[in-house]
């Protein structure tokens, strides 16, 4: 029960102290305004060029949204610790690093899908893009899968936090390059090979074709092998997340460097 | 006051190039914007406008660094304790904050290098500047030009603390409206005059008529006059934004 409540509890509560976006001062400017101009722009160069439709921008960049929210959300929520210097007061207390950490995943998760649909709704009325009713049920299994795939990486970054300070950094590089390879608005096959092998190792490569592939008119059991993938490579991240967590916390107290700047 | 201006930005343009933070926005965000250009464009219709598309990421960034260092700026001291030590501090504010503006947009020189290289060892692009002399008097331009559009922007965003996410959120409503990748004809029509208020605007005219073959020297008027009109118009907005803050006694309310 203690864990459950620390997993929930403990999450949302870590979530709104750490998470600095959600004053609404910075929330809607950054996460709802700023997608929607993502959209936008990528939509019309793609029109200048005469490359793609508006659909395959709007989905492309609308599910891309999630990493935004899931990478500088996880890396906020636990590097954040150590810019509040309260990292070493956690990391003394007895509760379970999991349910910790991991319940912090949870309202990011949660974010990540309403900004994504949010992204997905007003980008489609303003580019006038019709998404057929069809289409909405494995929409929505897209950006789940791709909100916990990007969660799972999120935690690496998060991790990072224990290590060093700026972790910002790291999900900026990430976000940049989950733009350009990972098929938010240069269709993959027009990427070199090695770029393409990359590219289906990181989350949203394959959430972002599943979705594609449903408003194409694929059933989302059509595109179930697509959503596992992304999924699965989610659980890789997060284990590898939990893992570098662990390494991090011993790394800190071996070296006493928890609250070195 | 030139000397204050001219060690100001000196100063600014050396403790930004050692940010990692800034360097990483200056050189590696460029690139992005450049690459997907460079795809678009190549697997499109228009494989002539690759080297456009590297000046136009170089003006892109200069506006996204500008954009967000120019808004949180005033944060910035702020959070350093400096804020009101400036501002008590004999020389105009407005002398001290331009230098920092300007030296954001600066920045772009090491995104001009980035992403000319880049294209050129990954894209073969081929870097031939048909007005070398015009391109190298169109860049200061261009970007004194930017950094005084950020110095408007951090003139009226002084009293609001989440400046630099509102900053932040400008960057593609700007590249949109300034036609720096997307040619400005296929927007809606209100936008091209909008477009002329804009510094980016005439600062890539100036980079792409220099460069292209072309006549950029109306381009590089339009950049100084709408760095002057910029400048008279952060006096007006600073002058009233920091009275009300002197009055609220606001200024170091983090």
């Amino acid at each position: 029960v203690n864990w459950l409540r620390v997993f929930f509890v403990g999450g949302l509560t870590s979530y709104r102290a750490l998470f600095r976006w959600l004053n609404p001062w910075v929330y809607v400017p950054i996460m709802l305004v700023y997608p929607i101009f993502q959209i936008l722009f990528f939509a019309y160069l793609g029109r200048g060029a005469g490359l793609e439709s508006d659909t395959f921008f709007l989905i492309g960049n609308a599910v891309s949204v999630t990493a935004v929210a899931c990478l500088f959300g996880m890396g906020q929520v636990i590097g954040n610790e150590r810019w509040f210097q309260t990292l070493p007061v956690l990391l003394s207390s007895p509760a379970s690093r999991l349910a910790l950490f991991l319940g912090r995943s949870l309202p990011t998760m949660l974010n990540a899908i309403f900004v994504s649909a949010f992204s997905l709704a007003v980008g489609a009325i303003v580019l006038g893009v019709t998404i057929p009713a069809s289409a909405v049920e494995g929409l929505a299994f897209a950006i789940l899968a791709c909100s916990f795939s990007c969660t799972g990486l999120g935690l690496c970054f998060g991790a990072l936090g224990l290590r060093g300070r700026n972790v910002l950094i790291f999900a900026n590089l990430v976000d940049g390059l989950i733009l350009v390879i990972c098929g938010v608005n240069v269709p993959l096959q027009e990427l070199p090979g090695w770029v393409q092998t990359i590219s289906r190792g990181l989350p949203l490569t394959h959430g972002i074709e599943a979705a594609r592939r449903v408003v194409a008119g694929a059933s989302a059991g059509a595109v179930a092998h697509l959503l596992v993938v992304e999924v699965l490579i989610g659980i890789v991240y997060l284990l590898a997340g939990i893992a570098l967590l662990r390494l991090f916390e011993l790394e800190g107290r071996r070296t006493a460097s928890l609250e070195t700047f | 006051m030139i000397r204050l201006l001219r060690n100001g930005v000196v100063l600014q343009f050396k403790i930004l190039s050692r940010s990692a933070f800034d360097m990483l926005n200056a050189i590696f965000w460029p690139l992005v914007f450049a690459t997907i250009a460079y795809y678009v464009f190549r697997a499109g219709s228009e494989p002539e406008s690759l080297f456009t598309a590297s000046l136009g990421a170089t003006v892109m960034t200069m506006w996204g660094t500008v954009g967000i260092g120019a808004s949180g700026a005033i944060q910035w001291q702020r959070r350093l304790g400096t804020l009101e030590l400036l501002i008590g501090s004999p020389a105009p504010f407005i002398a001290i904050l331009a230098p920092l503006t300007i030296a954001f947009s600066g920045l772009g020189i090491y995104s001009l290098a980035a992403t000319l290289v880049w294209g050129r060892v990954l894209f073969g692009i081929p870097i031939d500047v048909v007005h070398p002399i015009w391109f190298v008097i169109s860049l200061p331009a261009c970007i004194v030009a930017i950094g005084m559009l950020g110095l408007l922007v951090a003139s009226v965003f002084v009293l609001y603390r989440a400046a630099v996410h509102l900053g932040n959120s400008l960057e593609y409503p700007m590249w949109l409206a300034t036609g720096l990748l997307i040619p400005l004809s296929i927007l809606p029509g209100w936008v091209t005059p909008v477009s002329w208020l804009l510094a980016p605007t005439w600062g890539m005219r100036a980079l792409r008529e220099s460069a292209l073959g072309g006549s950029p020297l109306p381009a590089i008027g339009m950049c100084l006059g709408v760095s002057v009109a910029y400048g008279l118009l952060a006096i007006v907005f600073l002058r009233y934004f920091e009275r009300l803050a002197r009055a609220k006694a606001a200024f170091a309310l983090s």
